[in-house]
């Protein structure tokens, strides 16, 4: 174990590493401020050049990069309410009206801080888990995995954001996606029209930057206006005011972290809901509620400390189970295709100083950023508005260009458009982009598992596998809960009406 | 047309994915359809479903969000519904996406990012004629020096390119 911790650092400590993370957490800073640009597309364009280099070097500039981009996302979220993407609408409610107050400085640097100490506590659990979840892994086999991967699933259909029916039909398209191409098992080409192309199957990174990236490309086309067009205040806070915020408040950060942690784990339920929960619990334990919404500086602290340490938390199921915890742990996962490195007991294994490499850059990225954060907040609250038509033909070019290098096909050009159309409209008519990714790739998990169980135990499986049949129960009734509590507001509402009548 | 026929049809759309997906599994072994078949089904009685709730139900029936499970009393917690973007703009979105693939395919992956960003500069007024081609020709070397120098990416040439040789 220490021997993991120490070649963990180690692997970190070469000059591409370093130099690689410094890249990726500037990089990172850059795109998490750009609005409409997150963790995910950042991840996603930076996928191209991952291939060829060191292994611990590759994961630096892809976590260092989604890690930056929290508090990137948290930057144009508090000073002009716009969040860069989902995760950073939280930060909306009382970073912005903190702005309005003249408090900038203050709001960005607090947001920093309790990133940082959210990421470190996120880190140290990840690290602390580890030996706790070996023999638990090691215990599990195809039946029990492909019990997650359908856990997985229901999960994310049922948290997805809005319709119910639509988060689930989301999630169907994607895991059908996935099966276009070579059948793993059967060799058999399905959904290929006879294209020698689309027998390798649709490229997950290519998927990626048409859902998110070229589709949010196209709103920012669509709205036309510059974004951030709002005058500042005069400023009267400072750097320092913000990082004692985070400190004083070490209660808050303690209990968002833990809060994050767990939505962490829970697979697919993400860093956008884990910041809103933050918020939710925040205003809830408050002595002076009324203070939220106007500027109370915990509104900005909590829901960062959560989506730092949200980022340990999932790492655990996306390394422990192959299960990503979002849609930016889903990317990692194709980065560890890439790689060579399969999740699952085998990281827990053979690769336990890879795993104590992401915690180290986990920690190491968020002092960095928060370093960097810090330095540049004053000029931060001075950033000028960027206009669509300069991000619009800039993001998109590097979109394509970055489609074509994932696998130098031509056809993956237009694979990326037609799914930023694709995004594009799911986003119009609400039908989840991240249920779709996550189904894209829970698909070859389940189908591979559920192979695998019936040549091992017949189509009995079930039966002798009583873990999974356990955890079968399990994943029907997480998938009922909501249901049932829906029904039960509705009842105890409708009842509340018939006696207030 | 209406958001409501919209919605009706993305659903139509999908239905008729659903079923495209069920005639193409006939063709494959029982293995090979073990999970399309059934969860093309399954998306097809979740998209009737959906158009079911969508023209005769509430659809406040199908909203369920984890932060209502949470936390119901967030403020914003609930997503304003989008406003319908500009016709014109939306057609222009999608010609964007149309012109900027069309290049690539016609001249190649690099003169395409040059001719697209720098037309992109020029009608959309961003800037002038002289300084777009500058930023531009920054930009693309950029582009170049990453992609192709860096990683050593084989860049594509475009249809056009035999008449050049």
């Amino acid at each position: 174990m220490i021997e993991a911790i120490v070649a963990g650092l180690a692997a970190l400590l070469t000059p591409q590493a370093l130099l690689f993370m410094l890249i990726g957490v500037v990089y990172g800073l850059v795109i998490g401020i750009l609005p409409g640009l997150g963790g995910v597309v950042a991840m996603a364009l930076l996928l191209p050049f991952t291939y060829g280099f060191e292994t611990a070097a590759t994961l630096a500039l892809l976590l260092g990069a989604h890690i930056a981009t929290i508090w990137g996302d948290s930057v144009t979220s508090i000073l002009f309410s716009v969040p860069g993407s989902a995760k950073g609408l939280a930060l909306c409610f009382d970073g912005y009206p903190m702005t309005k107050k003249g408090q900038a400085k203050r709001a960005l640097a607090a947001s920093a801080t309790g990133a940082l100490l959210g990421g470190v506590i996120g880190a140290v659990f990840l690290a602390l888990c580890i030996p706790l979840i070996r023999p638990v892994i090691l215990a599990l086999g195809p039946s029990e995995y492909l019990m997650m991967a359908l856990w997985g699933l229901t999960v994310i259909a049922t948290f997805s954001e809005g319709s119910l029916m639509k988060g689930l039909t989301a999630s169907v398209l994607g895991v059908l996606t996935a099966f276009i191409g070579l059948d793993v098992v059967t060799a058999t080409p399905r959904f290929t029209f006879g294209s020698e192309f689309l027998m390798d199957g649709i490229s997950f990174p290519v998927t990626m930057i048409g859902l998110f990236a070229v589709s949010e490309m196209m709103k920012l086309a669509i709205k036309g206006t510059p974004i951030v067009d709002r005058a500042l205040v005069q400023e009267d806070s400072t750097v320092w005011q913000g990082v004692k915020d985070g400190f004083s408040h070490w209660w808050l950060v303690v209990r968002s972290s833990l809060l994050g942690l767990w939505i962490g784990v829970l697979p697919g339920v993400g860093a956008s809901v884990a910041g809103l929960a933050a918020y939710a619990q925040a205003v809830q334990t408050s002595k002076t509620p009324e203070r939220f919404g106007k500027g109370a500086v915990e509104g900005v602290i909590a829901p960062d400390a959560t989506m730092g340490a949200n980022e340990g938390g999932g790492l655990m199921p996306t390394l422990a189970f192959g299960i990503p915890g979002g849609e930016s742990m889903a990317i990692l996962l194709v980065a560890f295709i890439g790689l060579g490195v399969v999740p699952g007991p085998d990281m827990l294994t053979k690769n336990l100083d890879l795993v104590f490499s992401m915690v180290w850059i986990i920690v190491i990225a968020n002092v960095a950023v928060t370093l960097i954060g810090l330095a540049i907040t004053p000029w931060l609250a001075r950033l000028p508005s960027l206009q669509a038509n300069l991000m619009v033909p800039i993001v998109l070019s590097v979109c394509f260009v970055g489609a074509y290098a994932t696998r130098s096909h031509i056809e993956d050009v237009l694979v990326a458009a037609v799914f930023g159309v694709v995004g594009y409209l799911m986003d119009k008519y609400r039908y989840s982009r991240a249920n779709f990714v996550i189904g894209m790739v829970l698909a070859v998990m389940i189908e591979r598992n559920l192979h695998i169980s019936l040549t091992l135990y017949g189509d009995d499986f079930l039966l002798e596998r009583p873990i999974a049949l356990a955890m079968l129960i399990f994943v029907l009734v997480t998938a009922g809960l909501p249901f049932f509590r829906n029904w039960r507001r509705r009842r105890v509402q409708a009842v509340g009406g018939a006696a207030a009548e | 047309m209406s958001r409501h026929a919209q919605e009706n049809v993305v659903s139509v759309v999908l239905l008729a994915v659903f079923v495209g997906v069920i005639i193409l599994c006939q063709d494959f072994g029982t293995r090979a359809r073990m999970i399309p078949l059934p969860l093309a089904v399954f998306g097809i009685v979740l998209t009737l479903i959906q158009m079911a709730w969508h023209n005769f139900g509430s659809t406040a029936e199908l909203q369920m969000d984890m932060i209502t499970v949470q936390a119901p009393a967030t403020p914003g917690g609930t997503e304003p519904a989008a406003a319908a973007p500009q016709k014109p703009r939306e057609a222009a979105a999608y010609g964007i996406i149309g012109i900027l693939l069309g290049l690539v395919y016609l001249v190649g992956i690099i003169p395409a990012v040059f001719v697209f960003t720098a037309g992109y500069f020029l009608l959309s007024r961003y800037c002038s004629w002289p300084a777009s081609l500058i930023y531009t020709a920054i930009f693309t070397a950029t582009v170049y020096l990453l992609f192709v120098v860096a990683l050593e990416m084989q860049p594509y040439h475009g249809l056009l390119a035999p008449l050049f040789e």
